[in-house]
């Protein structure tokens, strides 16, 4: 019994991995948005844009730029939806709950799940590009370009990642969650151009917005950084900076409003009051 | 003494869901039956020893959290994968590599649900698959909440009668809340009453017996002619369709039998009534409270 617990300590577990891998795999949400809609959309978009090109020269940078805009529409489709969806809906029906009762606590259950979800998620890109190379042309990446994507694409996704996460312990349903994220989904794929609009056409104001979200500089500037051309980092870093501080703030405010599930483990061995808050 | 509670109380707005001023011990080996109508606080009290509800006063223990295993009244769990991967994933072992896990999937007739979705069992399958997973946590103290509540008869003995089975001769501790008194009878060996958040009495079920209800009751229905025809015995509290008498002593007891069985008249005799318990009871709680004010 006490090999038993002691293997419950570990943060990652093969038996927890395996939950969460079907766990993912019956999550019609992240294979539909997450792989199904960003395929689809970069093949329409691009056979579209490529129509309207001048010349043949121009398709592998036009093709690369609109792959690379379009990834972005993964992470935020697998993490900011697919993964707070779902968590939204084991929440209201108490099923971390349950599984703190059996001894596996909460951050186990997010390690392994995070582990998954960025499995997951290389997964899906390996679809997405493999896709766009079958169909399209695009252009190699040097290694640095190749390096600074999966960077930032990287920190675009524990983003999504911590915002899904506080949205669905903030909303504790499927369908404020679902409501929420799938507007901010929207929001980011407009604001980044994605939606037929590019950023130069977007008002004034609009821009504004749009400058501080990631998805506008991947997707209007990557191609810059994909081929090594100089890049000025400065505005995209700050727009890491301006999103990770404001899903960092509610990720952090969320946790704090679920503390007080705080199970049993303050009260062992101990005589003073616990007023669990 | 495994957890003792004290000063517990446990407010949700304005409305103060437990108020336990008399302090429980749950000592190794104890079986408490938890009973109280609805909104009596037996699910509140477990959820602040465990935790899962904010509360203050002071609950000591010398478990470790993870030896407190808990059946909820309401269990839930994924519904994209076969549960055979849940019990895996919870236990932490393979199902197949572990005879210790296999024995109690027999023991519970359980082996042909392992490839369904939690959805797709039945009331009673659930709640076998939820016990196998708690019996298998060996835990030295066991929160058994409503475990039988929405089945159906027969269901509901089986799964008791393997519950019974299960823990005969083994010295682990019970905690079981249920509105089936007797499930109670066969599990559980101390009550603890609970009646709008406060504790109506705790302690032994032959001694709550005794202080309440006296040597034996004889349950008999609430006829015209039955209450006639005791109208001399000493009655007690009881729901309005039945009569309860009260037998203080063996010579009682024969005197008011005999005249019932020469009369023709059916009746039920115990020792150990629970509902008699209870009821009485909480009529002796409710007349102190009304006589002393509130006392906890």
């Amino acid at each position: 019994m006490q090999d038993k617990k002691a293997k419950k300590e570990n943060l990652i577990s093969v038996f927890l991995l395996k939950y969460e891998l079907l766990h993912v795999a019956g999550n019609p949400y992240v294979h539909i948005f997450g792989v199904g809609l960003p395929v689809l959309l970069a093949m329409l978009i691009t056979k579209v844009a490529l129509s309207d090109l001048p010349g043949e020269q121009w398709q592998p940078m036009a093709t690369t730029s609109i792959y690379l805009g379009m990834g972005t529409l993964i992470p935020m489709a697998v993490l900011l939806m697919g993964y707070a969806v779902s968590y939204a809906q084991e929440l209201s029906r108490g099923i971390p709950e349950r599984l703190q009762l059996f001894g596996i606590n909460k951050t186990a259950l997010f390690c392994n799940r995070a582990l998954l979800q960025f499995l997951f998620l290389l997964l899906a890109f390996a679809v997405f590009f493999l896709s766009g190379c079958l169909c399209y042309k695009l252009q190699r990446p040097t290694l640095y370009g190749l390096f600074a994507y999966v960077l930032c694409m990287a920190a675009f996704s524990m983003i999504c990642l911590a915002l899904g996460h506080g949205i669905a312990c903030v909303c504790r349903s499927f369908g404020k969650t679902y409501c929420v994220s799938i507007m901010l989904y929207f929001a980011f794929m407009i604001l980044g151009g994605m939606m037929g609009i590019s950023y130069q056409d977007l008002p004034k104001w609009v821009q504004s917005a749009a400058k501080l979200l990631p998805v506008t500089y991947i997707n209007r500037d990557f191609y810059k950084i994909w081929t090594g051309e100089t890049y000025n980092y400065i505005p995209m870093l700050q727009s890491y900076l301006f999103l990770g501080a404001v899903s960092g703030i509610l990720l952090f405010l969320a946790l704090r409003g679920n503390a007080g599930i705080g199970l049993r483990s303050r009260m062992h061995g101990s005589d003073s009051t616990f007023p669990c808050l | 003494m495994l957890l003792k509670i004290e000063n517990l109380t446990v407010q949700f707005g304005k409305f103060r869901a437990l108020d336990i001023h008399t302090p429980i011990c749950i000592e190794n080996g104890d079986r408490i039956g938890i009973i109280g109508s609805n909104g009596a606080g037996k699910s509140t009290m477990i959820k602040s020893i465990l935790g899962l509800v904010p509360y203050q006063g002071k609950i000591y223990s010398t478990l470790q959290p993870k030896q407190i295993a808990t059946h909820m009244q309401f269990n839930e769990y994924t519904d994209n994968m076969p549960v055979r991967y849940i019990m895996e994933a919870i236990l932490q072992t393979r199902i197949a590599k572990n005879k210790e896990l296999q024995e109690l999937i027999d023991y519970f007739e359980f082996g042909g649900c392992l490839k369904k979705r939690y959805s797709k069992l039945s009331g009673g399958q659930k709640q076998r698959f939820t016990i196998i997973m708690i019996l298998m946590q060996d835990a030295p103290l066991t929160f058994y909440d409503e475990v039988t509540s929405g089945l159906d008869f027969e269901t509901r003995q089986k799964l008791v009668e393997k519950l019974v089975e299960w823990y005969r001769g083994k010295d682990s501790s019970l905690c079981i809340v249920s509105h089936y008194y007797e499930e109670l009878e066969q599990l559980a060996d101390k009550l603890l009453i609970l009646d709008q958040g406060r504790v109506v009495d705790f302690g032994y079920r032959e001694e709550l017996f005794q202080k309440y209800c006296k040597r034996a009751v004889i349950v008999l229905d609430a006829s015209e002619k039955n209450k006639e025809l005791t109208a001399d015995c000493k009655k007690l509290a009881s729901p309005e369709h039945l009569l309860v008498l009260s037998a203080a002593t063996e010579e009682e007891e024969q005197k008011v039998t005999a005249r019932l069985v020469n009369h023709n008249v059916n009746f039920k005799r115990s020792n150990h009534d629970i509902e008699s318990i209870y009821i009485n009871a909480k009529h002796a709680y409710e007349r102190k409270q009304e006589g002393n004010g509130y006392a906890g």
